[in-house]
């Protein structure tokens, strides 16, 4: 194992999440949603006048919309009330859309993501950074060479000042309009920061690319929104972490993602989310896949209270393929509900999916996914496979696969099992010398492999770790 | 809802079919409350997935499918010996105090719209009465609906250490000018240590709503197995149904449909584990031709004590045609760890490998696809223990291949 493992192991990952810091801000708004906080934050991003507009009009489509609270099983979000929430935070920090030099930050900003371990990583691993602190980004930074190539990767609200054709087209309009449900309507209301990446193509990036957000305040609602263009023949990577310590209020986490790939492009967007336990983290993410591309997403949840999280892909174009891999671990309290959805729209169409979901000390998961496949969409195949793990009698793990087939010419598979820990199984790791903790850890960590196999290194030993947290029962 | 029936019914309609009856009190009773009740009372659940109802009972004109008081039907019941198979009159007379207890204890008549309805309106019904340590077999109840709307009620009770084998046929005859309904409520009461063999055969014409709810109790060491065939009807919306209550009961659901034409056929299998050491295993087939479509529902539900449960689910889809369209959602809900649990759905066509084989072997390449569709539901037929059913089920399907 390299040194930087080991650096990853030995640290304190309960630590690294579980810190505060002082409430230390430029602007903040007030608590609620009326018009007159959009504008508020719109002017104090000085935006331009038809993302005001947009953001009006979202607003009107969050007010007439219902909650989706009539979902069989789904988590309560009755606590809820985005009156409650504080919707924007700008941090103390001087250069909007983030600085490119880690010590330009403000001290306590500055050691947070150092406690997060996100400078580190970038060194070895990644070829941009960005990091987000409250509700915008204070830091970004890409390697020279990418930029060179004409890769675009900062933060949101410097595109729409610079790129506004391009914004004016993609953003919330195809993939995630704000129509598409009550939270993403709020989020299209009153997004902050999150990150563009542009690839041009022929472009591989052979790095990942990484965001991370971090929530400080009590009662705040983080609303970024990332939009991933990635030109034909691209190739890009983008992973995104967040966390939060964990207060006494809740925290809103609705975030938006938006990737298009293009003809024979391939992007893979990986998640590793521990919000803390307190944290409703409801998000919408959409791709579009076109002609002979590849759309991947990895979604680790860990944290939060309550998720409700279907990363979805439109397979538009002949031959796009689509992979999903999720794994859902819930703890005390915890209601992770998650899964994928995909819709495949033309001919010779492919897509996995593989869930693994585990549940702990009455913890609910939720597999709630959608295959449909359309009329005229040939030789389309689908196979989704998910494997459920219960620790103990308080948990609950439901399955709740949805599969719409108008194509007669297709190959459809869905397959589910749930079981318990094996008892044999932990009886012959104890007989070779481990202890029950051990034994289970070990049989968790084989349980979620073949998803941890997809992630970098860095991010397989940080969700293996995060996982040994959860088991003994030492966060949150 | 523009479309509910109920603005047009009265509670003396309801009182002069439970007076045709000769109902005691409490029935007339309870038929007057579930009418009553209907203003308040939703449609079924159906499922539902961002833009679309899977199923629409909505667009149902109940107004023009309902005549409560015309209701007319055949009815052929074979008995076997030692048990009673009696009608509803009948029953009520020589067991009033059996049915008293057992009516409606496992189907709430305010359930949903559709129970409520038929609770209010029923007009043809049958009680199978099995005493204790009995074994019967070749039970049977013919209905062949002859008129604009029947609303059909069957209550089997098993004693302990008993078994019965029951088989169920629907049919029309009498032609009736436009559309009609049909509903059917089954209550199975499975004593301890008895076994409920239920087989159904759907055949309705083609103009004809279809709404069946089929639900057992399966006390300690009990069997419920359910056969439902669905091949006739417009619109078809059924649920098949196994509570299993006690310790070591068990139940088995095997299912077959074929659509063709515009049918639409709806079709769930549930089973809430709730007992220890119980088991179920659900099995449903489906072809699909023409403009036809399914909704399938699977629903596996393992209660907080329902510890050592084994439950497993299969469906499987053939499509025959590019309009048709295959629906599908297995549900696992898991409250007891101490479970094993799987399920599977497959939906695809026949296998072009297969009818390369046959035609290649001088077949005829549609009576090489009539094969390999008769093919295909052999494993569900092969679950079949009534040899009349089977025969019928594998008659049915073939005629409707050689259309």
């Amino acid at each position: 194992m390299s040194s930087d493992q080991d650096h990853l192991k030995q640290t304190d990952t309960e630590k690294r999440f579980e810190f505060k810091k002082e409430e230390s801000s430029a602007f903040k708004a007030e608590k609620g949603l009326t018009e007159e906080t959009i504008r508020v934050i719109s002017e104090d991003k000085d935006e331009p006048q038809w993302m005001l507009d947009r953001r009006l009009r979202a607003l009107k489509q969050f007010h007439e919309m219902p909650m989706p609270d009539d979902w069989p099983g789904a988590p309560d979000l009755s606590e809820v009330d985005v009156d409650e929430i504080v919707p924007y935070i700008r941090p103390d920090v001087e250069t909007r859309g983030g600085v490119d030099d880690w010590n330009d930050l403000p001290d306590e900003i500055k050691d947070t993501f150092d406690k997060l371990g996100i400078p580190e990583a970038e060194k070895n691993a990644l070829s941009g950074v960005g990091a987000q602190y409250e509700s915008e980004v204070v830091y970004q930074n890409m390697q020279e060479r990418w930029e060179e190539k004409g890769v675009i990767f900062c933060d949101m609200d410097k595109a729409v000042r610079e790129h506004p054709e391009i914004l004016k087209e993609y953003f919330m309009t195809k993939a995630v309009p704000p129509s598409d449900n009550k939270f993403a309507a709020l989020h299209g209301a009153i997004w902050s920061g999150g990150s563009f990446v542009y690839v041009p193509e022929d472009t591989t990036v052979d790095m990942p690319v990484q965001a991370y957000f971090r929530m400080n305040s009590d009662g705040m609602g983080q609303f970024e929104h990332t939009l991933i263009i990635a030109e034909e023949n691209s190739e890009v990577h983008y992973i995104e972490g967040c966390s939060a310590p964990k207060y006494s209020e809740f925290n809103l986490h609705s975030g938006g993602v938006e990737v298009f790939v293009k003809e024979n492009a391939h992007v893979q967007y990986s998640t590793v989310q521990n919000w803390s336990k307190n944290t409703y983290n409801l998000n919408t993410k959409r791709a579009i896949a076109e002609e002979n591309a590849t759309m991947e997403w990895v979604s680790g949840s860990m944290g939060s209270k309550a998720t409700m999280l279907y990363p979805s892909t439109i397979l538009k174009g002949r031959g796009a393929t689509d992979n999903h891999i999720t794994i859902a671990f819930a703890g005390e309290g915890q209601n992770i509900d998650t899964g994928a959805k995909v819709y495949h729209n033309a001919p010779d169409t492919k897509s996995t999916i593989e869930s693994k979901s585990i549940s702990k000390d009455g913890g609910r998961t939720n597999y709630r996914g959608l295959v449909h496949i359309s009329d005229g969409a040939e030789n389309s195949s689908t196979s989704v496979e998910c494997d459920a793990l219960m620790f103990d009698n308080e948990s609950t793990s439901d399955t709740m696969p949805y599969m719409e087939i108008q194509e007669s010419k297709v190959d459809v598979a869905h397959e589910a099992t749930v079981g318990k820990i094996g008892d044999e199984d932990v009886f012959y790791l104890q007989s070779r010398g481990l202890d029950d903790d051990d034994a289970k850890q070990m049989i968790v960590a084989g349980f979620i492999e073949p998803i941890t196999e997809e992630l970098p290194i860095e991010y397989a030993v940080e969700l293996n770790r995060l996982i040994e947290l959860e088991m003994e029962g030492s966060l949150g | 809802m523009s479309t509910q029936v109920h603005a047009n019914l009265t509670r003396e309609q309801v009182e002069q079919i439970s007076a045709d009856l000769d109902e005691p009190e409490w029935l007339t009773e309870t038929r007057v409350e579930a009418l009553e009740a209907l203003d308040d009372l939703d449609m079924p659940d159906v499922i539902r997935t961002p833009g679309r109802d899977w199923t629409n009972l909505h667009a149902l004109d109940f107004e023009t499918l309902v005549d409560p008081l015309n209701a007319a039907e055949d009815k052929d019941r074979v008995s076997d010996e030692g048990i009673e198979v009696l009608e509803w009159s009948e029953a009520l007379a020589e067991h009033g105090d059996l049915v008293e207890e057992h009516f409606a204890s496992v189907v709430d008549p305010e359930e949903n719209y559709l129970t409520a309805l038929s609770t209010a309106l029923f007009s043809a019904g049958t009680v199978i009465y099995v005493p204790e340590g009995v074994d019967a077999e070749d039970v049977k109840i013919r209905t062949q609906m002859n008129s604009r709307s029947l609303f059909n009620y069957t209550l089997v009770v098993t004693e302990e250490s008993s078994s019965v084998t029951i088989l169920e046929r629907q049919s029309t005859g009498d032609d009736v000018e436009g559309e009609r309904y049909y509903s059917g409520i089954v209550e199975v009461v499975a004593g301890e240590n008895s076994r409920v063999q239920y087989g159904a055969l759907q055949n309705l014409d083609e103009e004809t709503y279809n709404y069946t709810l089929k639900r057992g109790h399966a006390d300690t060491y009990a069997t419920v197995d359910w056969i439902e065939g669905n091949i006739g009807s417009r619109l078809t919306k059924s649920s098949v149904e196994t509570y299993l209550k006690g310790d070591s009961s068990e139940t088995k659901t095997v299912g077959a449909f074929f659509g063709h034409d515009d049918q639409h056929i709806d079709i769930a299998a549930r089973v809430w584990h709730q007992g220890e050491h119980t088991t179920a295993d659900l099995v449903t087939r489906g072809v699909l031709d023409d403009q036809a479509r399914s909704v399938y529902e699977g629903v596996q539900d393992v209660g907080t004590d329902a510890w050592d449960t084994s439950s497993y689910q299969r469906e499987n889809t053939l499509m025959l045609s590019d309009e048709s369209e295959a629906d599908a959602s297995p549900k696992l809900i898991i409250n007891n760890h101490d479970t094993e649990a799987s399920h599977s759905a497959t939906v695809g066509q026949v296998d072009a490998q297969d009818l390369f084989y046959m035609t290649s072997r001088g077949v005829h390449p549609q009576v090489a696809k009539n094969m390999l569709v008769e093919g295909f539901f052999v494993p569900v037929l092969d679950e079949v223990d009534v040899d009349e059913l089977r025969d019928d089920l594998e008659e049915l399907v073939a005629e409707r291949l050689r259309e």
